[in-house]
């Protein structure tokens, strides 16, 4: 598969007006394949958005290349900028005393497409798929939050870009607007070819998009997999123990580790098993402490119970070393483990 | 050149459709410019105004109106199109970004001399103010222009880097409006203050432009007269200092990551 971004060694160091130096990301390798969903997780200042605006020219690494379809971004600015389109987070993107259609005349035009026909029938494709052919000619300003953010992701789009980045897309709108543009990434990546990367908070519907994901956390990559692959990967850590009726507090305690709920008049402890503590262990913990054992089942993470999980340990890893560089180690099947 | 067309184009359109969205503000800006003239020509001549005294002031003031406008969109309008996201995009162009710049200072050129247009007219009409066409005046005030604009790339530069420097360019506009002789004669003002004045941009093309224009020189003449050259130095100080700057600015903003913070 061809690499659409191939980001190499990337780092970024601010300086701070004490002059303090913040590594915002740090020695970034990541490969994303042409055609895919790719998300970007992480908490807030992270790195992500950093990482994104270097992919755009928009911020100058301190080191490292970022390639879009083999173009390098310092070097090759203007033949890089022809494959991306970019709707960036917190911003506007568009003008909005400007109407739908003429922010698409005008950002294709500064985007470099050069024929006109061809232009106003991209145009006019974007407004009609978004639902926003009747309202082309009102001033942006006087849209819905969602309608305005379905006019910058036309915008991003109007040059015909392969590769898509979209910063936080789905913030601030209602679930309408949200499952709209969610429908329309998984559009442009599956029927269009285009390799879309979004950086989102919502786990949920990185979950549902993504056809890989990777997890940053202070400038760092903490794991960087196919989705279903990072679910597995954890699925197979998680165990469930479904006991009859409640259990006493001081039996739970056989678990550490563990959580107990009630569910439907049974207890139900969830936690992880690792190399310390088997499933056979568990179950015979259970039948010692005299526990009406019901079922043993895998538990089901979802994505945000594995963003959570590697947050604690690299905020664990930096608590121990002061470093998460030192703390994380890097496992071999791409997600860093516990020091 | 088709590619540098079509950017003109482009923004020459965006900024009428813009400035159409405001109509009802530049409209009372518009009446805003013109009292001021008028108000200011009073002061100046204790209450008796004599047109042919009023040209010169005109012509100034009318100068003084393209500073108004690069100034304004060199340095409003670029913290303006930072906070709303706009300037990322420009930025994500694959168009060189000097292409696009000096696009939109064309744009804006086009733009401030409709409105000058306008506002001078409204002006020669109620004032019978004459102020001749002649074709020697061109040159003199292209170059008075690029002086002009060097000034706003050098302001829209540290804008970039500082966000806040509303108050400096306000007043940089208003330092204008009273150093560059379009009231007060460059001459009369103390020596240090003259210097200063005539190192400003526009005090000495306006100097020039009025030789041309009113008094009907010839080029040949302000040239040998040293006026014409000092004014080409000036602006080809200006020129290049304020394109300078403005690189600075893009490079710094970029390294630090400020084109989409405000």
């Amino acid at each position: 598969m061809k690499a659409a971004i191939k980001i190499e060694s990337l780092s970024k160091t601010f300086r701070s007006r004490g002059g303090n130096e913040v590594e915002a990301v740090s020695r970034l390798d990541l490969t994303v394949e042409s055609g895919q969903v790719f998300g970007f997780l992480g908490s807030n200042g992270a790195g992500k958005t950093t990482t994104l605006k270097m992919a755009c020219g928009l911020v100058m690494p301190t080191t490292g290349t970022v390639r879009l379809n083999g173009y390098d971004v310092g070097r090759q600015r203007g033949q890089a900028m022809r494959q991306i389109g970019a709707v960036l987070e917190g911003t506007r993107n568009v003008y909005w005393r400007m109407n739908a259609w003429q922010n698409l005349l005008y950002f294709g035009r500064i985007k470099g497409v050069s024929s006109s026909k061809l232009l106003k029938a991209r145009a006019e494709r974007l407004l009609r798929e978004l639902d926003l052919w009747e309202r082309r000619k009102d001033p942006v300003g006087e849209y819905s939050r969602g309608m305005q953010q379905k006019v910058a992701i036309a915008a991003a789009l109007i040059a015909d870009p392969p590769i898509v980045l979209l910063d936080e897309p789905t913030l601030g709108l209602d679930v309408q607007a949200s499952r709209t543009v969610q429908e329309w990434v998984v559009q442009l990546a599956k029927e269009r070819g285009k390799t879309v990367v979004l950086t989102t908070h919502q786990l949920d519907m990185a979950e549902n998009l993504c056809d890989r994901v990777a997890i940053m956390s202070r400038g760092q990559l903490l794991a960087h997999r196919p989705t279903g692959e990072l679910l597995d990967l954890f699925r197979r850590e998680f165990y469930k123990l479904r006991l009859r009726g409640a259990v006493a507090a001081e039996k739970a305690g056989a678990f550490p580790g563990f959580t107990a709920s009630q569910e439907n008049g049974h207890t139900v402890l969830s936690g992880e098993v690792g190399d310390d503590l088997s499933v056979f262990e568990l179950v015979e913990r259970a039948r010692l402490a005299d526990m009406d054992l019901i079922s043993v089942t895998p538990a089901e993470p979802n994505l945000e119970e594995i963003f959570v999980e590697l947050i604690e340990r690299a905020e664990e890893a930096v608590g121990q070393d002061g470093s998460l560089e030192r703390g994380a180690g890097h496992r071999s099947d791409g997600v860093k483990s516990r020091g | 050149m088709v590619l540098t067309g079509t950017v003109l184009l482009n923004e020459c359109q965006k900024r009428l459709i813009l400035l159409w969205s405001y109509r009802f503000n530049f409209m009372l800006e518009t009446f805003m410019i013109g009292f001021l003239f008028v108000g200011i020509s009073f002061f100046v001549s204790g209450g008796r105004p004599e047109p042919e005294q009023m040209a010169p002031a005109l012509l100034g003031y009318l100068t003084w109106f393209f500073a108004v406008f690069a100034i304004s969109d060199m340095s409003h309008g670029i913290r303006e199109e930072t906070q709303t996201g706009t300037l990322e995009q420009m930025y994500m162009s694959p168009l060189p970004s000097g292409l696009l710049l000096a696009g939109r200072s064309v744009a804006s050129i086009f733009i401030s001399s409709g409105m000058v247009i306008l506002i001078g007219g409204i002006l020669m009409l109620l004032l019978g103010i004459r102020i001749p066409v002649r074709p020697a005046g061109v040159p003199v005030f292209a170059l008075t222009l690029a002086g002009l604009y060097g000034f706003a790339f050098f302001l829209g530069g540290a804008t970039l880097v500082f966000k806040q420097v509303n108050a400096l360019s306000n007043l940089l506009t208003n330092m204008l409006l009273f150093l560059n002789g379009s009231f007060l004669t460059v001459e009369r003002m103390p020596g240090w203050m003259e210097a200063f004045a005539r190192s400003l941009p526009s005090t000495q093309g306006i100097d020039v432009l009025r030789r041309v224009v009113l008094d009907d020189m010839s080029l040949a003449s302000v040239w040998q007269d040293g006026s014409l050259v000092w004014l080409t130095v000036h602006t080809g100080v200006f020129l290049f200092a304020g394109w300078g700057v403005f690189l600075w600015g893009e490079r710094v903003a970029r390294k630090r990551g400020l084109l989409g913070q405000y």
